[in-house]
C-alpha cells in the first residue's frame, strides 16, 4: 500500500458522510418540500460540434462518474456541473450518478488521487455560465432546464428519450415562476 | 465734357481719333441713348456677370465642403473604424489571454464571452470595411484581413476550449504555435489597411486645401471685380444723368435761341410797318392794305407760335385730362381740311386724300385730334421739300391689343429724318442738327406735342422714315364701341387748343 493509498483512506475518513454504509437506494434523498410541486425535464447538452445524439443512462452514470473520458470522436469529455445544492445537480446526482453528493465528492477525490480521473468536474454557477461553457468546449457535457435551452449547444437523448417525452426519467421540480 | 458731347454728336467715323477718344465717343453715344442698349442694361449684364462668378465660387465651396464631408466619412471615419478595428482584435486575444490567469470556470467563461464579443465587432467591422473597398488594393485587403481573421479565431477556438478544459499548458502551446503568428497577421493587415487611410486623407486634405485656396483666390476675384464694375457702373450712371442734363439745357438754350429769333422776325416786320404807317409814309387804299395785310400775317404767326408753346405747356401740366367721345372720321377731315386750308394754300402744297369708305367712328376728342393732325401737316409742310406733295390717308388696320383701329396716315416726299434721330424726334425742343442749319424755323415743340396728345387720347403716333425719300407719320386711333357715348360734333376753324 503506497503513500497514494494511504491518503486516500485518511482523506475518506475525514470526509465521509453520516449514515455510513447506506446503499445507494437508502442514500438517495426523498424529494424535499421544494420536489413536492410540478416537475420540468431536465436535458442532457453537448457541445454543437459532437457528433452522439443519443446516451444510454449506463453510458450517462459512466461520464458523470468519470469513468469515461473521452467522446466516440476522441474528443476529451469535460464534465459541467451547477453547484452543490443546486436542483438540478441533485437530479443527476441521484438519478445518474446513484449518490449523494457526498458520495460523489468522495468518488471524484478517489477518482483523481488515483488517477481514474483526468479532469475534475467544472462547476459553473448559473445555466447561462453553464450553457457558454459547453458551446465553447466541443468536449463538454452537462445538464439544463428545458427552460433554460437555447440554440448554442445540442441536446442528446438518453434511452433514446427526448426531455419531452413522456417516459424521460430526468426531471427538476419547476423553479419558482414556471 | 460740353466739348465732348459736341464731338460725339458731330464727329464722323472716319476722322482720326485716338483709342481713348473713341471708347469716351462710344460711351458717350451709349449714355445719351444713340446706341440701342441702355445703361440700366448694362447694370444687368454687370450684375449677371457677378452672379454668374457668385455661382461659381458657391460652387467650389459646395464642391469644398463636399470633399470635407468626404474625408470625414471616408478617411477620419475609416481611421476610427481601423482604430476600433485595432482595439477589439486585441480585446479578443486579451479576453482570450485572461481566461488563462483564473482556475475559476465562471471567470473563464466570462472572459471567453468578452473575447466572442470583441470577435463579433471585429467581423462586423472588417464585413463593413469590405463593402466600402472600391479599388482592387482594398478589395484584396478586406479579403485577406477577413481571411487571417478567420485563421485566428479558428486557433483562439481551440485555446479557448483547452482553456476552460482546464489544460493550461496545452492552451498556451497552441497560442504561441499558432495564435501569435495568425494575430500578427492580422495586425499586419489592419497597419497596412491603416496606413492606406492614412495616405488617402493626406491626398483628400492636399485636395480640399487646393480647393479652398482657389475659392478664395476667386472670392477675392469676385469682390474686386464687383468693386470695380460697381465704380463703373456708378460712373456710367453719373455720366449718363450728366449728360441728359446737358443735352437738356442745350436744347433748352437752342430753344430759346429759336423762339426768340421767331418771336424777333415778326416783331420787327410788325415795327416797322407800324413806323411807317405812323410816320405817314404809306399812302392811298392799296399800300394801306399790303401793310394791314403784312401785320395781319405776321401777328397771326406770332399768335401760332405763342399758342403752341402754351399748349405745350398746358398739355404738361394738365396730361390724360381729355374728354374721349365717339369722333366720326368724317367730322375729322373736315375739321382738318379747314384747319389747315391756310397753311396749304400757303405752301403751295398738293394735299392728296386717300380715305377708306365706310370707317368706323374713333374714340377721342375731336379738338385734340385736329391739333395733332394740323402739327403733323404743318410739319410736313416745312419739311416736305420741293416736290411740295403731301398724302392724307385714312384706313382701318387690326390693333395690337383691341381688335381695330383708324390709322391716319400723312406722308411727304421732303428731307426725311436720319434713323439715329428718329429716337429723339418726340424730344421736347429737340431740333436735328441738320434744321438748324437751314431756314427752316421751329420750336422743337411740334411732334413732342403731337405725341402727347396722341397719347392722351388713348392712341400712339409712330413713324417710318427714309433720309432724303419722305416722312409718314401715322396717327392710331382706336375705333368708338357701341357703349362709347355721344358723338362729336363737327367743328371748324383753326384747332390750335387742346380740349382741358
Amino acid at each position: 500500500m503506497g503513500f497514494r493509498a494511504i491518503l486516500t483512506i485518511a482523506l475518506l475518513l475525514a470526509i465521509w458522510p453520516r449514515g455510513t454504509g447506506a446503499t445507494a437506494a437508502e442514500i438517495v434523498e426523498p424529494p424535499g418540500p421544494e420536489q413536492s410541486g410540478p416537475f420540468e425535464p431536465l436535458a442532457i447538452v453537448v457541445n454543437r460540434s459532437n457528433p452522439e445524439n443519443n446516451l444510454s443512462m449506463v453510458e450517462l452514470r459512466k461520464i458523470f462518474l468519470g469513468e469515461r473520458s473521452h467522446w466516440s470522436n476522441g474528443r476529451r469529455i469535460t464534465l459541467v456541473m451547477r453547484e452543490p445544492g443546486e436542483p438540478e445537480r441533485k437530479t443527476i446526482v441521484r438519478d445518474v450518478c446513484g449518490m449523494s453528493e457526498d458520495q460523489l465528492k468522495i468518488h471524484v477525490l478517489h477518482g483523481l488521487f488515483t488517477g481514474e480521473i483526468l479532469v475534475s468536474p467544472k462547476i459553473l454557477a448559473s445555466p447561462a455560465g453553464a450553457r457558454k461553457f459547453i458551446f465553447n468546449v466541443p468536449g463538454a457535457i452537462g445538464y439544463l432546464r428545458v427552460s433554460d435551452l437555447d440554440s448554442t449547444v445540442k441536446v442528446v437523448s438518453v434511452d433514446n428519450l427526448w426531455p419531452g417525452d413522456r417516459d424521460y426519467k430526468l426531471r427538476v421540480p419547476t423553479q419558482a415562476g414556471y | 465734357m460740353a466739348r465732348k458731347l459736341k464731338f460725339a454728336q458731330q464727329g464722323s467715323p472716319g476722322s482720326r481719333m485716338s483709342l481713348p477718344d473713341r471708347f469716351l465717343r462710344l460711351l458717350d453715344r451709349f449714355l445719351i441713348g444713340a446706341l440701342p442698349i441702355k445703361p440700366i442694361v448694362l447694370v444687368f449684364v454687370f450684375c449677371c456677370a457677378v452672379t454668374l462668378v457668385g455661382v461659381l465660387v458657391v460652387g467650389d465651396l459646395g464642391n469644398a465642403n463636399a470633399e470635407a464631408k468626404n474625408i470625414f466619412t471616408s478617411s477620419i471615419q475609416g481611421l476610427q473604424s481601423i482604430g476600433d478595428l485595432q482595439y477589439d482584435a486585441q480585446e479578443t486575444r486579451r479576453a482570450t489571454l485572461y481566461a488563462l490567469t483564473t482556475k475559476d470556470s465562471n471567470l473563464q467563461v466570462m472572459y471567453a464571452d468578452q473575447s466572442r464579443d470583441a470577435d463579433q465587432r471585429v467581423k462586423d467591422g472588417i464585413s463593413k470595411y469590405s463593402k466600402q473597398a472600391i479599388r482592387p488594393a482594398e478589395v484584396q485587403l478586406a479579403e485577406r484581413l477577413k481571411r487571417d481573421w478567420d485563421a485566428y479565431l479558428a486557433i483562439r477556438d481551440e485555446v479557448l476550449a483547452s482553456i476552460l478544459e482546464g489544460s493550461t499548458k496545452e492552451a498556451v502551446n497552441l497560442d504561441i504555435a499558432g495564435g501569435v503568428p495568425a494575430f500578427e497577421l492580422v495586425r499586419q493587415d489592419l497597419k497596412q489597411i491603416k496606413h492606406a487611410y492614412d495616405e488617402d486623407a493626406s491626398v483628400r486634405i492636399a485636395n480640399l486645401t487646393a480647393v479652398s485656396r482657389a475659392s478664395s483666390r476667386k472670392l477675392i476675384f469676385v469682390l474686386c471685380f464687383a468693386f470695380l464694375l460697381s465704380l463703373a457702373a456708378v460712373s456710367a450712371i453719373q455720366r449718363g444723368q450728366m449728360l441728359g442734363t446737358m443735352r437738356l439745357a442745350n436744347l433748352q438754350m437752342e430753344f430759346v435761341a429759336s423762339v426768340s429769333h421767331e418771336l424777333r422776325t415778326p416783331l420787327a416786320v410788325l415795327n416797322s410797318a407800324a413806323d411807317n404807317i405812323a410816320d405817314g409814309l404809306v399812302k392811298g387804299d392799296a399800300a394801306m392794305q399790303k401793310y394791314g395785310a403784312i401785320l395781319q400775317n405776321q401777328s397771326r404767326r406770332m399768335s401760332t407760335m405763342v399758342n403752341e408753346i402754351l399748349l405745350f405747356a398746358s398739355t404738361e401740366d394738365r396730361q390724360n385730362r381729355y374728354v374721349l367721345q365717339r369722333v366720326p372720321i368724317r367730322a375729322v377731315m373736315e375739321s382738318v381740311v379747314t384747319s389747315t386750308q391756310g397753311l396749304i394754300h400757303e405752301g403751295g402744297v398738293t394735299l392728296e386724300q386717300y380715305v377708306e369708305p365706310n370707317l368706323p367712328d374713333v374714340l377721342g376728342d375731336l379738338v385734340a385730334i385736329s391739333q395733332c393732325l394740323h402739327n403733323l401737316i404743318g410739319n410736313a409742310i416745312k419739311y416736305g421739300g420741293d416736290k411740295k406733295w403731301i398724302s392724307l390717308t385714312v384706313s382701318t388696320a387690326p390693333a395690337k391689343d383691341r381688335g381695330e383701329e383708324v390709322r391716319i396716315a400723312i406722308a411727304d416726299r421732303g428731307i426725311g429724318i436720319d434713323r439715329s434721330e428718329l429716337a429723339h424726334i418726340f424730344d421736347p425742343f429737340y431740333r436735328s442738327p441738320r434744321v438748324n442749319g437751314t431756314q427752316i424755323h421751329g420750336t422743337g415743340l411740334g411732334l413732342s406735342l403731337a405725341k402727347k396728345i396722341a397719347e392722351g387720347i388713348g392712341g400712339r403716333l409712330s413713324v417710318i422714315s427714309e433720309l432724303g425719300m419722305g416722312s409718314t407719320f401715322t396717327l392710331h386711333l382706336q375705333v368708338a364701341r357701341n357703349d362709347d357715348g355721344e358723338q362729336a360734333t363737327p367743328v371748324s376753324g383753326s384747332a390750335t387748343s387742346a380740349h382741358s
